[in-house]
């Protein structure tokens, strides 16, 4: 068995699998967190997509023991109770997904792009999701929820700025 | 995938001592982008799995007195993102882009392209344009050998049971040699190479010096085109001459017909992007001379 610790969505997890464990069957079968997706286990689909370490990756082609010690965040931690994060929010108004079943992936390689770079050109848009496939979409509305969460994103930088200067006035 | 047993190496050192001992019966494990894949279609059933990724130490890119030195861990996403390769070797950083989609990026390294030793691997070509030198580590100690002599056939390196491909060299007198790579696949994102190519050349006097093209994806291993690099040594660049190479190209590969293409569209893919590769060289060549007069 290999033992594995890690920090999943804020909070450190810790259990004892069989080495030949994927981080999927892991988040899956040991820690209940099913928004990744089994879809098509070779890395080709992008269901399975979480971030590590800041990187989106296929965890179905991660084993569990790879990811001892580092950070993981699936779509479970992306909202909060209270809020959607902007890019769920800018995916709920574009109408960007369908069936559903891509689109946890979907919105990580979205995340990992926006953490990355707050002002996307359409083509940095479609190279971050090359490695979703979505059988509904057709892309488009993704490529502008994506734009989308990016100006509620820069919004927020903004704000935050803003709020951040104690000498700007209020009205 | 059936079981296996796991050890995660400490360093290099533990790492080649573990491949000793273990031999054939133990796989490794870099990014894991391929293996797993393979595992899981029980293509290879290691009794061990000697984690390789953890190990910093082959993650580096940097300058050293023989030239520029890319270990083997770096992933993809690393070449792309590193200023020394965007700076010395673009091609490389068009090739490490090309790969897949950003989820395999960030995990598949660069040895782990190498060894795999797919007759399409995009790291392949360029590399070879450039004549990259390999460095492998075993119980028996370090050697370096050209890249050329780790390809032996689709899927089997020269690598003995026991080897660890540590890093890639390209040598100081090659860094400043202008360099492209060229693809073709059938889709932009997370396509096999139908062709790739690699092309490099010094430019002296307005004559190709040197010239080196690269073929990926239509012999059974990467492959040299000597005709053709004859064909340019010390010929005046021109657009012509760049399209006969490219036609000279097409003769020396030697591609199948597969469900992705025919044996024929390869080959004038060949000449087409020989073609590509040779101008987009000269283009960055131009760009940089311009770069450094400004």
């Amino acid at each position: 068995m290999t033992d594995v610790t890690m920090t999943i969505n804020g909070q450190t997890r810790s259990a004892s699998v069989p080495p030949e464990t994927t981080l999927l069957q892991l988040l899956r079968e040991n820690f209940n967190l099913t928004g990744a997706k089994l879809g098509c286990d070779v890395g080709d689909c992008g269901a399975c997509t979480v971030i590590v370490d800041g990187q989106a990756v296929n965890s179905c082609l991660m084993l569990a023991g790879q990811a001892d010690g580092r950070q993981v965040l699936t779509i479970e931690g992306l909202a909060s109770r209270e809020h959607l994060h902007p890019i769920q929010k800018a995916f709920e108004n574009s109408g960007a997904l369908q069936c559903g079943f891509c689109g946890p992936g979907v919105l990580l390689s979205a995340k990992a792009l926006l953490d990355d770079n707050l002002d996307p050109s359409t083509q940095e848009i479609r190279d971050a999701l090359s490695g979703n496939l979505c059988r509904c979409t057709g892309y488009t509305k993704m490529i502008e929820a994506v734009q989308e969460a990016a100006r509620l994103l820069r919004e927020e930088s903004r704000t935050q700025l803003t709020h951040a200067r104690p000498e700007v006035a209020t009205p | 995938m059936k079981a296996f047993g796991y050890v995660s190496a400490k360093d290099v050192a533990h790492a080649v001592a573990l491949l000793g001992e273990h031999g054939a019966k133990a796989k490794i494990l870099a990014g894991g982008t391929d293996l797993l894949v393979e595992l899981k279609h029980a293509v290879h059933n290691p009794e061990i799995i000697v984690d390789i990724s953890r190990l910093s130490e082959l993650k580096t890119i940097a300058v050293a007195d023989d030239g520029l030195h890319i270990g083997a861990l770096a992933t993809h996403g690393d070449i792309m993102n590193s200023s020394i390769i965007r700076d010395m070797f673009p091609a490389m950083v068009d090739a490490a882009h090309s790969i897949g989609a950003a989820q395999t990026r960030n995990l598949g390294t660069l040895g782990g392209n190498l060894v795999t030793c797919v007759p399409s691997m995009d790291s392949g070509p360029a590399l070879i344009a450039l004549e990259a030198l390999v460095t492998v580590a075993s119980s028996a100690g370090r050697r370096q050998m050209p890249l050329g002599e780790l390809f032996v056939s689709p899927r089997k390196t020269s690598l003995k049971p026991g080897d660890l491909l540590v890093d890639i060299v390209i040598a100081k007198q090659n860094l400043s040699k202008p360099a492209a790579f060229e693809k073709f696949g059938l889709r932009k994102g997370q396509a096999l190479a139908l062709v790739n190519v690699g092309a490099a050349f010094f430019i002296d006097k307005g004559n190709f010096l040197c010239p080196r093209i690269a073929l990926g994806a239509v012999a059974p291993t990467v492959i040299r085109a000597p005709k053709a690099e004859a064909y340019l040594e010390g010929r005046k660049i021109s657009a012509e001459a760049m399209a006969e190479a490219g036609r000279i190209a097409a003769t020396e590969a030697k591609p199948i017909s597969d469900f992705r293409a025919s044996a024929d569209y390869r080959r004038d893919l060949v000449a087409v992007l020989v073609k590509r590769a040779l101008a987009s060289a000269q283009a960055r060549a131009a760009a940089k001379q311009k770069e450094l007069a400004a």
